[in-house]
This record gives structure tokens, C-alpha cells and sequence, in this order.
């Protein structure tokens, strides 16, 4: 099933795919410490709901399954499917953002509509806009290099993409996804090359927004300041922050034990999902959130290397994907551990991979899927080229057969 | 494998030759970016958790360590015999947290029907104290009762471990254990007494509760419980039911205001039994008032009237000038008009012996005895013999009595006194007293702790003591004031008293308190009892009459059970020198009713 772990000798017939075995044992990796940690935090937090011990548990462990079929679904589907209807996908983005505010199927919890009611469950639809995102702006470089590279307009087109997505986000208002979709735009469109410029310029409206964004409700601008000093107000503005200190300082090197938090027993809220890392510090200690970053730096590691790889055998398209995708995994992760470490304002960002959370997770693993496809894809495209300076005579004309029309398609753009 | 090794096939213009070392320098930028992050990141967290983790530790500690007290059982009372007397036995008491039970206030009457109260007080009891997170819903509930109001699985209801304390011979030894409050500290009695011995200590240890309050972790222990000591009493719990049930019976047959039994074992002091009616059920104080709680025989004070002679005659024949023979004392027609003060007896009785004086309690004699004597003497005997003191049984709340000091008797008191009036002494003093002549003379100190090692005092010789005892013999013998105490096979030795109670500004004339104090066997005394009757109404108030047939029954009873060899077998046969009335020869009644002293009216002078 997968490209690897065959011993066995085969005559070649073709190119092989193969997907990159060190960003999957990542991946899966962090599923698993996932569904570990989901178990020990939330079993408190279930309790204290009366909802029966193992109910997040179970919920996690469903939507990983889901996720798993999905990311299967994903892994086996040509990414130049994605590429082909990416626009139709964008606009099912905006759909489903725009469907946010719809009354009766946007929900509102917590004052920010940011789910859509599906009767049975409920569903964020930013985080497939995430996926959605990256594969609109893969496509978008690779038809539009040459404006890109060279012209200022070339920008304006994803710029305003971007910027009516970062828009929905923040009427939900979802900031701390804002900001994401903002800095993965950035950096792909940064990889596509684009020139720094240009860059800069981009960026320039972009800087007063933001901070009329996060200034604009107090609620936001008191969380971006008490951050800083949690301690002012232990009660109120810095309580989720307090709490998540102190469990990563009980941690110290080693941790508390598995399943042994204090914190996770009410005191620490959303234990189980946005603070989930703080349950790992404690009850694994520094080691755990090593191991967790280390993981994230092998996977997003992994991601752009091959990106990279892809993108200079001409697979541009799984290259940018491949870009983008580590990015937003690795960006999401990043400001997930920089909040519960103190080090970032309090946003409403799950750690991909491991907290729980329905759509989160669902989508998580397709990203994780398309991400391996696009592995998959970008060694198979190697492997062509592998056989084609070993014995050109046998694989040319083999090989070339996936590869050779998008090389084609890419110049025509 | 080189994805430098760019081949001509895939390489087109210059331009893309470029775009791959272009990317390559960018990726450079991006992946600098994300490691510096990562770095500060991970810097962060060494920060917060090896650096810095003292500080968030502490803050955690302050929220979630507590410290909280292990209950500890109290100790056990045993009576002499190893019979439990008073028991800890677990409880649970419910708690909650207001506020977490209010959110889900449809439970509210399920959880109120199993608490047993009314639903509507209990929300509002809850609502009043929604801000706290510790309210008590019911205290000292049966286990079982309280884990059916656990298992209705109530969010914010918890227990707690706590002992109640259970007094399995309930109103029967109420007075000598006393109580504990709902604290399980001791309230009264040897209860209180010996709280510090039963208490224990209750240990403390450090927990981890999570936000609702509830204990998920213990860390450590603080300080080590101690659970409570037992205590084995020197009460034996057979005779104290026989005592007390006497006493009832005695108390509706006279239809008396109130009663105490004190019955010491002579060779130790120790107390065997102490029963006083009214009483009270220690397993439900709430209901009982203060007069039924009260240890009479240890906080009462009584005057002792002719139970007192026994005393005087010791410092009597103490003093040289009197033997249980001689000299003869004129009791002069019964009346003895000393400073213009009627002392009297009941009867007539003429001319009588030392001994006489104590068979027919005779007043007069016992004055003209008190008038011989020199004060000091006099005084020293009765102080000496414990009355005025406090008999350091270590009870709380114990009378000191009152026995004023000898050197400002006048004449008049000194005769009153010499029949037991103008000195207050308690049930448990009088025992003691009469436990001493029981025992040769020795005083012990009297504990309710068994093998408890008094200092033995002796007070007087043994030859004295033996003589008021043989004295003593004559008062249940035919003719004597007490032939009602007398036992089948076993020799009595005691002394009545009816004394008229002192009330506001004199003595009442028709209240009178009957007592009889007495021990058994005679010959060698074990058993020394005194009983106390408080203002009997109906049928008679002589201590002979009263007071007598209640030490006879709860002695005979005693003497079965711990097994006192009978002193006077002669009683077997037939015709024998002291024929029982109600012995072995039937059911004939006493041929010889008499009648106890009558007391004076009016002995304040």
C-alpha cells in the first residue's frame, strides 16, 4: 500500500513514488502522542462534566479514524486533481466562510462564529480553508511564475485572495487564524519568488490592519497585553496563561508522570485541546515538549526539503503544496506552543496533531495526507529522473508519462 | 540521488536554471526563520521549567496544596471485664459544594428526599452559601444511608470520614462516661476526663485538590494520625446495671426526686458502680436537660446525717475514752436540750453502749460522743477520712464538700455534727470513707481507671477500724435501724441515715434524704456501697427503709457475680444466730421494724 517497506525485488515497471518514511513516523508520531495525551488530560475534564470519563477520548479517537480515511483518500488522489480545481475549491472556501454568518448554521460559542452547525457535529471551516489556501497559492505561483517573479500586480491577485480570507477570519473573528493564513501567504508567496520588495510592499497595508484588528476589541487588546505579565491578574485576563506556567514549571526535566497533572483537574481550562502542551510539560517535563518540537521540526523539516527537492525537478506544484502545508503545520505549531508556553498572546490555536478537536483533527490529517501525496509525487518525479540518467533508453518514455504534461502545462503558464 | 545533478533534458532557459539555487537561498531565509523560533521556543521552556520552575511551582502549590486532617477513631471504653462501654464507630458526613450542585438543581429534591429534609430549605441553604465551596448537608449519617446520597452521583456532593460516638448501655453509665460533641471531643465525664487519652491525635497530611475541592492526591503525610487509646474502667458493667436498675425500681416506689448508687471495691477504691437517676441517653444528649446530666453521686452534695457516726465513733475509740463497750452513755429520755437546742432521737433508747449508739442511731449518744471529744481530734478524723476534700478520682466537676475548719466549731455545731449535720460530703466521699474503715483503715484513692495505682494512706489502725465495723454489724442485725439490707449468708456492716434536706434559710421539714452506706462481707469486706436516696414522698424516708433494700439487692447481686465467698453460712441452718427476713427460713416479714433516727428540725444553730 505504502511506496516503502517492500524488500522484496521487483522488476521496475516505471517511475516509483515513495512517501517520505521520516515526515510519516513524524506524523504518526504525533498522532500518537495525540491520542495519549488527549487521554490523560481530558479524562479530568470529562469528569468534571459528568459526561462519562472516556468521552473526548472516544470523540478523538472517531475523528482520527475519520481523519485517517480521509488522509488515505488524500495520499491515493493525483495532486494534479487539487491543482485542476483549485479555484472551484477556493470557491467552496469562501462558501463555507461566508456560511459562518448564516443564521441557524453558523454557530456562535464563546461570542466568534466560527462553526457551522451540521446537525450531528460541528465543523470549523477555517481549517479546511487552510488546506485550501495553500493549494490555491500552489497553483496560483505555478500558472503565474513569470508576474510573480517580476511584476508587483503578479502579488495583487493572492493578496486579495488572502487578504478576503483573513477578512472572513477576522469578522468571526478568528485572529490567531488570521495571522496564520497571513504568514503562510507571505512565505509562499516568499518561496514562489517573489521579489523582497514587492514583499515589503505587500506586507505594508497589511501592518496597520493588523493592528487595528487587534486593537480594535478590548477583548483582544487585553489579551495581547497580558501576556505578557500573566501575574498582574491571575484571575481574570492571565488565568488561562497562569495556569498553563504553572504546569509547564511542575514539569521540570522529566515531568510529573503520565497522567499525574495537577492542572488538568479544572484548573487548567481547555486542557484537552488549545492547552494540551502544557499538560505535556507537566506530566512529561521539558523532554516532552522536546520530543513534541523535535517531531514538528522532523516533519516540517522534512516537508520543505522535499518541497524544495520537488519544486527543482519541476514538480512545482507538490513542491509549493508541500511548502505550504509544513508551514501552515509548523506555524500553527508553533504559535500553539508559543502560547502555552507565554511566549505569544492567548489565541484560540490548537497544537495540529495532537489536541483534540473535531474539524481540527479531521483536517489535520488530510493536510498531513496531501502532504505525504505530495511526498509520494515529488519522489516519484525523482525517481523518473533517476532512471532516465541511468538507463534513459528503458525509463524516458515511461516516466515522463505523469510528469512530462504538468512540466509542460508549467511552461505554458 | 543528487537533485543538483541537473540533467539536460529538464533544464530550459536561464531563467529556470536560476529558480532552483533562488528557492534554495530562500528556503535558507524561511527555514532560519522557523529554527530561531524553535530555538526560542524550546528556550522558553528550559526557562519556564528548569530556570524559573521554583516561582510556578510555588504559585501552583498555593492554589492547589492543602492541608487537611486525618480522622482518627477515639479510643474505646472497656468496663473491668473487657465489655465495650463506649464505641467510635464510623460515620459519614455529607458536604457540597454550593455551587456545583446548584447548576444542576433539578436533582435537588432526589438529593433532599435522600438527606431526609425538606427540598426547598435545602436550596435555599445552598443558594445562601453559593460563594463557599464547603457547606455541610448533613453530619454523622449511617454509611449506608450516606453512600445512597453519594451514589445518586450528585456533582459537588462528597463525604467525609467521621467517627460518632455509641454508647452500647446507653443511659446506664451516662453520668460516669459522659459525652462527646459532634466534634468527637469529650464534653463530660470520664469522657472528658480522659479526652486527651481517647482523642488520639488526628494526623494532617498535604493533598492535591483539584478546582471542585475534591482530594485527588495525597503527597504526604504531616503528621502521623494517632488513633485514640482505649480505656478499660474500673466500672464493672453487671453490678452497674443492677445498681441502676435498684435504684429505678427503688426511685418509682418511693417515688423519690432523684438517687445515686456508688459501690467501690474495697482492697483498691476502684469504682465499681456509679448509677444516678434522672439520667440521660448519651446516644441522643440533644434531648436531655442539664438537672438529668448532672453526676450526682460526684457533684451533689448531701448531708451525711447518721452516716456520718461511724466516723465519729472512730475518732471516739481514736481518742482512748471510748471502747465499742464502754463507757455507757444516757441517751436521757431521748431528748438533750443542749443550748437551748432540742437534739432528739426516735425513740427512748435509754441508756446504750457505743455500739448501741450506732445500732439504734441514736443522736443523742452521738452527741454526747461529739461533746467528749477533743476538736482537733474530732476534725482531723473527719478531714482525714476525706471529707472537705476533693477525692482526686480525677472527675470532672467533682464536690469538694464543705467541712468548716474545727477551730471555729462552736459547741452546738460540734454535737450537730456529730451527727452528720453542718458538713456537706458527697455520695462518692461517703464511700470512700466507709471503704476505708472497710479496708483497716487504708484509704485509697478512688479511680474509675481499673489497676489504677493509687498511694494507699492509712488513716487508722487497723484494730480501730475493725471495731466500727463490728459495730457497724449491729445495725442490720435484729434490732438494728437497717434490717432490710440485710443479705442471705453474707454479714452487713453499714449505717442509715435520714437526714431532713437543707433548703432556703433551715431544713425542710418533710424532705428528708435516706441513705444507707454499708459493706460486705463484713468479716472481710470487698464491696463498700452507699445509696442515696433524694427526697422519697410515698411509703417512707428512712434510710433504713428506703435506702437498705437497694445496697441488699445490688450487694447480693454483686457479691454472685464476683464470686464473695459467704461469711455467715450459719444462716444456712435453720434457727441459725441471724435469721434472715427474707432469707432462706421464708418469706416472713421482719420482727423488727424499727425505725431510723428521727433528725432534728433545726441543726443550723
Amino acid at each position: 500500500m505504502f511506496g516503502f517497506g517492500t524488500s522484496q525485488a521487483v522488476k521496475r515497471q516505471g517511475p516509483r513514488g515513495s512517501f517520505d518514511l521520516p515526515l510519516l513516523v513524524a506524523l504518526v508520531g504525533l498522532a500518537s502522542i495525540g491520542v495519549v495525551m488527549v487521554a490523560s488530560s481530558s479524562i479530568a475534564v470529562a469528569d468534571s462534566q459528568h459526561i462519562g470519563a472516556f468521552y473526548y477520548l472516544k470523540k478523538h479517537v472517531f475523528y482520527l479514524g475519520m481523519g485517517l480515511v480521509l488522509a488515505g483518500m488524500a495520499m491515493r488522489t493525483e495532486l494534479k486533481l487539487f491543482e485542476k480545481h483549485a479555484f472551484l475549491l477556493l470557491l467552496a472556501a469562501f462558501i463555507l466562510l461566508l456560511a459562518v454568518f448564516v443564521p441557524h448554521l453558523g454557530m456562535r460559542i464563546n461570542g466568534a462564529r466560527r462553526w457551522l452547525n451540521l446537525i450531528a457535529l460541528s465543523f470549523q471551516p477555517v481549517e479546511a480553508v487552510k488546506l485550501i489556501l495553500v493549494v490555491y497559492m500552489a497553483s496560483y505561483l505555478v500558472r503565474h511564475r513569470e508576474s510573480i517573479e517580476t511584476r508587483f500586480l503578479g502579488l495583487i491577485k493572492p493578496l486579495i485572495v488572502a487578504g478576503g480570507i483573513v477578512g472572513l477570519l477576522l469578522l468571526q473573528p478568528d485572529f490567531g487564524s488570521a495571522m496564520l493564513v497571513i504568514a503562510v501567504t507571505i512565505a509562499m508567496v516568499w518561496l514562489g519568488g517573489a521579489r523582497p520588495v514587492f514583499l515589503f510592499l505587500m506586507g505594508l497595508p497589511l501592518m496597520p490592519a493588523l493592528v487595528i484588528a487587534a486593537t480594535s476589541e478590548s477583548y483582544r487588546m487585553k489579551r495581547l497585553t497580558s501576556f505578557m505579565d500573566p501575574w498582574k491578574d491571575p484571575f481574570n485576563d492571565g488565568f488561562q496563561l497562569t495556569q498553563s506556567l504553572m504546569a509547564i514549571g511542575r514539569g521540570e526535566w522529566t515531568g510529573v508522570g503520565l497522567g499525574s497533572s495537577v492542572l488538568k483537574l479544572s484548573y487548567l481550562p481547555e486542557a484537552h485541546t488549545d492547552f494540551i502542551l502544557a499538560v505535556i510539560g507537566e506530566e512529561l517535563g521539558l523532554a516532552g515538549i522536546l520530543l513534541v518540537v523535535g517531531l514538528f521540526a522532523l516533519a516540517v523539516g522534512r516537508g520543505l526539503y522535499l518541497g524544495l527537492k520537488g519544486v527543482e525537478v519541476g514538480q512545482r506544484f507538490a513542491g509549493y503544496v508541500a511548502f505550504g502545508l509544513s508551514l501552515m503545520l509548523g506555524l500553527q505549531a508553533m504559535v500553539s506552543i508559543g502560547v502555552n508556553l507565554g511566549a505569544l498572546p492567548t489565541k484560540g490555536l490548537t497544537l495540529p496533531l495532537i489536541s483534540s478537536g473535531g474539524s481540527s483533527v479531521l483536517l489535520t490529517c488530510a493536510m498531513a495526507g496531501v502532504l505525504l501525496r505530495a511526498t509520494f509525487e515529488i519522489n516519484r518525479a525523482l525517481d523518473a529522473r533517476h532512471m532516465a540518467t541511468r538507463m534513459p533508453a528503458l525509463a524516458v518514455p515511461d516516466a515522463n508519462a505523469a510528469v512530462a504534461p504538468r512540466e509542460r502545462e508549467a511552461v505554458a503558464a | 540521488m543528487s537533485w543538483r545533478n541537473r540533467t539536460a533534458a529538464s533544464s530550459a532557459s536561464g531563467r529556470r536554471r536560476g529558480a532552483g539555487p533562488s528557492t534554495r537561498r530562500r528556503m535558507v531565509v524561511v527555514v532560519g526563520v522557523l529554527s530561531l523560533a524553535s530555538l526560542g521556543l524550546v528556550a522558553r521552556a528550559f526557562d519556564l521549567q528548569v530556570v524559573r520552575k521554583q516561582f510556578y511551582q510555588d504559585q501552583g502549590d498555593a492554589r492547589f496544596l492543602r492541608v487537611m486532617p486525618i480522622a482518627v477513631s477515639r479510643g474505646t471504653i472497656f468496663d473491668r471485664n473487657g465489655e465495650p462501654l463506649a464505641v467510635s464507630t464510623p460515620m459519614m458526613s455529607i458536604w457540597a459544594n454550593p455551587a456545583e450542585v446548584l447548576e444542576n438543581d433539578d436533582r435537588i429534591p432526589a438529593l433532599a428526599k435522600s438527606l431526609g429534609v425538606d427540598a426547598a430549605e435545602l436550596k435555599d441553604r445552598l443558594a445562601q452559601r453559593a460563594d463557599r465551596e464547603f457547606v455541610y448537608l448533613r453530619r454523622q449519617m449511617p454509611p449506608e444511608a450516606a453512600q445512597a446520597v453519594l451514589d445518586l452521583g450528585i456533582p459537588g456532593v462528597n463525604s467525609q470520614r467521621e467517627y460518632r460516638r455509641y454508647y452500647p448501655s446507653g443511659e446506664v453509665t451516662a453520668h460516669v462516661l459522659g459525652f462527646t460533641n459532634i466534634d468527637d471531643h469529650g464534653q463530660e465525664g470520664l469522657e472528658l476526663a480522659y479526652d486527651d487519652w481517647l482523642a488520639g491525635k488526628p494526623g494532617a497530611k498535604r493533598v492535591i485538590r483539584d478546582r471542585m475541592g475534591h482530594v485527588v492526591e495525597d503527597v504526604e503525610q504531616v503528621r502521623e494520625p494517632k488513633p485514640g487509646k482505649n480505656l478499660t474502667l474500673s466500672i464493672d458493667r453487671r453490678i452497674q446495671f443492677l445498681a441502676y436498675n435498684e435504684l429505678k425500681n427503688a426511685l418509682v416506689q418511693f417515688e423519690a426526686e432523684s438517687g445515686s448508687v456508688v459501690i467501690l471495691d474495697a482492697k483498691t477504691g476502684e469504682v465499681l458502680a456509679m448509677a444516678n437517676l434522672p439520667t440521660y441517653n448519651p446516644n441522643a444528649v440533644r434531648g436531655s436537660v442539664p438537672s438529668q446530666r448532672r453526676n450526682r453521686a460526684m457533684t451533689d452534695l448531701l448531708e451525711p446525717g447518721s452516716t456520718i457516726k461511724p466516723i465519729l465513733m472512730t475518732a471516739a475509740l481514736s481518742s482512748g475514752k471510748f471502747t465499742p463497750t464502754s463507757p455507757l452513755i444516757d441517751t436521757g429520755g431521748g431528748h438533750w436540750f443542749f443550748q437551748g437546742h432540742d437534739i432528739h432521737d426516735t425513740h427512748n433508747w435509754g441508756v446504750l453502749t457505743p455500739t448501741g449508739v450506732i445500732t439504734k442511731s441514736s443522736n443523742v449518744g452521738a452527741a454526747h460522743i461529739a461533746m467528749q471529744l477533743d476538736t482537733p481530734l474530732m476534725y482531723d478524723t473527719y478531714r482525714a477520712f476525706g471529707f472537705g476534700n476533693s477525692t482526686n478520682s480525677g472527675f470532672p466537676g467533682e464536690s469538694a464538700g464543705l467541712l468548716r475548719v474545727g477551730r471555729d466549731w462552736r459547741p452546738l455545731e460540734k454535737a450537730i455534727m456529730g451527727y452528720g449535720y453542718g458538713l456537706n460530703v458527697t455520695p462518692l466521699q461517703l464511700a470512700n470513707a466507709y471503704a476505708t474503715l472497710a479496708d483497716g483503715g487504708v484509704m485509697h484513692t478512688p479511680t474509675f481507671i481499673k489497676g489504677a495505682d493509687s498511694e494507699p494512706k492509712a488513716i487508722v489502725t487497723p484494730q480501730i477500724a475493725a471495731q466500727v465495723v463490728k459495730m457497724m454489724e449491729t445495725v442490720t442485725a435484729p434490732g438494728g435501724t437497717a434490717t432490710t439490707a440485710q443479705i442471705a449468708n453474707y454479714i452487713v456492716a453499714g449505717k442509715t441515715g435520714t437526714a431532713h434536706k437543707a433548703s432556703a434559710g433551715g431544713y425542710s421539714k418533710n424532705n428528708y434524704t435516706a441513705a444507707f452506706a454499708g459493706m460486705v462481707p463484713a468479716s472481710d469486706p470487698r464491696l463498700v456501697g452507699v445509696v442515696i436516696i433524694d427526697d422519697p414522698k410515698k411509703r417512707s424516708y428512712y434510710g433504713g427503709m428506703v435506702s437498705g433494700p437497694v445496697f441488699a439487692r445490688v450487694m447480693e447481686g454483686a457479691l454472685r457475680l464476683l464470686d464473695v465467698p459467704p461469711d455467715n453460712i450459719g444462716r444456712w441452718y435453720a434457727g441459725g444466730p441471724l435469721q434472715s427476713p427474707n432469707g432462706l427460713v421464708g418469706n416472713k416479714p421482719p420482727d423488727d421494724m424499727s425505725v431510723d433516727n428521727e433528725p432534728i428540725e433545726d441543726a443550723t444553730p
